[in-house]
C-alpha cells in the first residue's frame, strides 16, 4: 500500500483526511493534523500506511488520528491517537507502545538564567552527577518486592511517602500520579525484576534532563498561573517506565497475539494485535499498564528529587525551589468521555506520542488551573526550543483532546550518525551557552537538531488548529542524556 | 549474516543464513552488536550461562520471542549473550543455551523486539530470511 498527496483530500490549513473508502478494511477515516510544509516529511516515511492500518482496529470511534508530529513506527504510528468503544472495543498494547507513560515534567524557578550564567556549566555536571543516565545504569534506589509491588500501585505516592518530594507536588501530574486500576499481580515477574534497579533513572534513547530559560511568554496570565517567568530557568524531565514497562508490552503482545483469534481479530501488523477491553486479557493488560503508568510517575518524582538536591548543591538554600509546574504521559490508554457524533460516549483513548489536552473545566486538573485548561509539554531538541502550551475545548471537538508531543524524528539514528560529528556540535552548542554531558558521542549525534523536525512548524500546526494556545517558549542552557 | 538497514527512529535489521540454526545464531550476533559493538568478536572469557525454553505462536514468533527473551535476560543480568547451543528447535518451540559476558554499560538501550515487518521465509537463493525491527 502507497500513499501520496493525492490521496488526501484536504479539510482546512492544517487538516487533511484519507477517506474511509481508501481501504476495505477501514472502519474510520483517517486524519493528519499538518501544515503542508510538514506533510511531505510525512508522506517520506510509512506512517501513513500505519494510520490507515489504525483506523481497522475493532471498535474504533470517529477517526484514526495523527498528530504534526508524527514518524513511522512499528504497528501504530507516533504521534497517534485512537478513541475504541468502552467496554468492548479494542485494547492495542502496540497503541500505547512499549515506553508505558513515557511523559515529561517541568519544573520553575526563582533563579534568572542572567544572575547565574556562570554556574550553568557547573550546574549541568552536577546534574549529570545526581541524575543516573545512560544504558542499562541501575540507580540509588534497590526496591524489594514488596515495595515493587507498592511502587505499582501507589504510583508517585509512593516517592512522596518515603520522602522524595512535597505531598503538594501530587497534584501537579496527570492522574496525580497514580492510576487506581493497577494490579501489580498483572506484571510478570521479569518485568519486575528489570525495575527492580530503574528508579530514578533517565535510560538513554530521547530521554533527557534538561535546564532550560524562558525566552518569550505568549499569554501572560496564564503563564503567571503556570509560575512560568521570562528570563528564568525551569527544568525539563523526559522519561517513563524503563524496563519495567518495555517488558509488560512485550509480555502482552505476545498474551494478544495467541488470544487474537479467539475473538476473531485479524490485524495487518501483528504489532497491532488487540483484544476487547473487557476481556480477561483485555483487562490484565489494562491493569499491568496503569501498574507501569504508576511506576513511571514514581520515576520522574524520583528523578526530581535528584534534580532538586543538584539545584541546591549548586545554588544552595536560599534561591528558592523547584515547583512542579505539571507532568504529562503521551505513551497512555485512558478511559474518558468525549462527545461523537452529537452522543456522549466512553472511550479508550489510545495517545502513543501524543498528550492530553483538555481544556478548561476539568476537575482533575489543580485548583489554579481549573479555569485555564491543561498544559501540555512540548520538548524540541537538543539545541532547539521547547513549547508550554495549554488545551482548549476544541481539542475534545477535534482530537478526543489531544495534541502532539515533540518536534517529531525525520532522519534515522544511521544517518544522523553519519551527517552529524557530534564532539564538534557539542563544542558549537557550548560556543551558544548550551552545555551537554552524555554518557557517549553516539548519544549527542543520534539526538541532534537536525534529526528532528522543526518544533515550530508543529507547534504552529496544533496552534492554528485550535486545539492548544501558545503560553511560553524555553531554550536549552544544559542538556543531561545517556 | 546479518546487517543494518536505516528506518527514521529505530533499527532495522536483517538476517539470513542458510539454516535456521544460522539464522538463530546471526540473529543473537546482531543484537549483541547493537547492545555493546564488538564485544562477541573476542570468542573467550564467557562468564555466564542461561538455558531458556520457548513456545509460540509459529516460527516468526519464535525468532522474535527468543530475541526478547535474550534481551530481558540480558538487562536482567547485566549481560550481553554471544553464543548458543540449540538443543531443542520445532516450528515454534525452542529449548537452547545461552553464552555470555557481563558488561558495566551498554551502546544501546533496546527498548524491545518487534514483530513488525517479521516474516521468516525462504528467499530465491533458498535461504532464510527475515527483517527485525528493534524499538530503542
Amino acid at each position: 500500500m502507497k500513499i501520496g498527496k493525492h490521496n488526501l483530500s484536504r479539510k482546512a490549513d492544517y487538516l487533511w483526511e484519507i477517506p474511509k473508502t481508501f481501504h476495505k478494511n477501514m472502519r474510520v477515516p483517517a486524519r493528519i493534523l499538518a501544515k503542508e510544509a510538514i506533510l511531505d516529511d510525512i508522506i517520506g516515511d510509512r506512517s501513513l500506511v500505519q494510520l490507515v492500518n489504525v483506523a481497522n482496529l475493532p471498535g474504533i470511534q470517529g477517526a484514526s488520528w495523527v498528530m504534526p508530529d508524527v514518524h513511522e513506527g512499528y504497528g501504530f504510528p507516533i504521534g497517534g491517537v485512537a478513541a475504541t468503544i468502552h467496554p468492548s472495543g479494542a485494547i492495542s498494547p502496540g497503541g500505547i507502545g512499549y515506553d508505558i507513560n513515557c511523559g515529561v515534567r517541568l519544573l520553575t524557578s526563582a533563579i534568572v538564567l542572567d544572575e547565574v550564567k556562570d554556574k550553568i556549566e557547573e550546574l549541568s555536571k552536577e546534574m549529570y552527577a545526581q541524575i543516573p543516565s545512560g544504558m542499562g545504569k541501575g540507580g540509588f534506589l534497590m526496591l524489594s518486592p514488596k515495595e515493587m509491588d507498592e511502587v505499582l500501585e501507589q504510583g508517585a505516592e509512593w516517592a512522596i511517602d518515603q520522602g522524595y518530594g512535597e505531598l503538594e507536588d501530587l497534584s501537579f501530574m496527570e492522574s496525580n500520579g497514580r492510576l487506581a486500576d493497577a494490579d501489580a499481580s498483572k506484571v510478570s515477574e521479569m518485568a519486575k525484576r528489570r525495575g527492580l534497579d530503574q528508579l530514578g533513572t533517565i535510560g538513554s534513547g530521547n530521554h533527557f534532563v534538561e535546564v532550560d530559560y524562558v525566552e518569550e511568554i505568549y499569554e501572560d496570565e496564564i503563564a503567571e498561573a503556570f509560575n512560568i517567568k521570562k528570563g528564568h530557568l525551569v527544568i525539563l524531565i523526559h522519561t517513563g517506565s524503563r524496563g519495567l514497562g518495555h517488558q509488560i508490552a512485550t509480555d502482552y503482545i505476545k498474551i494478544m497475539m495467541n488470544a487474537m483469534e479467539k475473538y476473531d481479530i485479524k490485524v495487518p501488523d501483528r504489532e497491532l494485535s488487540c483484544v476487547p477491553f473487557d476481556s480477561l486479557e483485555g483487562q490484565n493488560y489494562y491493569k499491568a499498564m496503569c501498574a507501569a503508568a504508576n511506576y513511571a510517575w514514581c520515576n520522574r518524582q524520583i528523578i526530581t528529587w535528584e534534580a532538586r538536591k543538584a539545584w541546591k548543591n549548586v545554588f544552595g538554600d536560599k534561591q528558592g525551589t523547584l515547583d512542579l509546574m505539571y507532568d504529562v504521559a503521551h505513551n497512555m490508554a485512558k478511559i474518558e468521555t468525549h462527545e461523537i457524533n452529537g452522543i456522549k460516549q466512553k472511550v479508550i483513548v489510545h495517545r502513543k506520542g501524543a498528550t492530553r489536552a483538555f481544556g478548561p473545566g476539568f476537575s482533575e486538573l489543580p485548583k489554579s488551573y481549573n479555569d485555564l485548561g491543561q498544559p501540555v509539554i512540548i520538548p524540541g531538541s537538543m539545541g532547539t526550543s521547547s513549547y508550554v502550551l495549554i488545551g482548549t475545548s476544541k481539542s475534545h471537538e477535534l482530537t478526543f483532546g489531544s495534541c502532539c508531543h515533540g518536534a517529531g524524528r525525520r532522519l534515522s539514528r544511521t544517518a544522523a550518525k553519519k551527517q552529524v560529528n557530534a564532539p564538534v556540535l557539542k563544542e558549537q552548542l557550548k560556543d551558544r551557552g548550551i552545555f551537554v554531558q552524555a554518557g557517549s558521542f553516539k548519544g549527542i549525534a543520534e539526538e541532534a537538531p537536525l534529526a528532528y523536525k522543526d518544533v515550530n512548524l508543529v507547534v504552529d500546526t496544533v496552534c492554528a488548529s485550535g486545539i492548544v494556545k501558545k503560553v511560553a517558549k524555553i531554550k536549552p542552557v544544559a542538556v543531561v542524556k545517556g | 549474516m546479518f546487517e543494518f538497514h536505516p528506518h527514521t527512529a529505530d533499527i532495522r535489521m536483517r538476517v539470513e543464513a542458510p539454516t535456521l540454526v544460522k539464522i538463530y545464531e546471526a540473529a543473537l550476533l546482531g543484537m549483541a552488536e547493537i547492545l555493546k559493538e564488538g564485544l562477541c568478536k573476542d570468542e573467550s572469557n564467557f562468564d555466564l550461562e542461561s538455558t531458556i525454553e520457548i513456545e509460540s505462536k509459529d516460527n516468526t514468533c519464535l525468532l522474535i520471542d527468543f530475541l526478547s527473551e535474550v534481551l530481558a535476560h540480558s538487562y536482567a543480568e547485566k549481560a550481553v549473550y554471544c553464543r548458543l547451543e540449540i538443543q531443542e528447535l520445532q516450528d515454534n518451540k525452542l529449548k537452547v543455551t545461552l553464552f555470555g559476558k557481563h558488561i558495566d554499560s551498554l551502546d544501546e538501550e533496546i527498548k524491545a523486539v518487534t514483530y513488525h515487518e517479521a516474516l521468516l521465509i525462504k528467499n530465491n537463493n533458498d535461504q532464510w530470511e527475515t527483517f527485525i525491527i528493534f524499538d530503542i
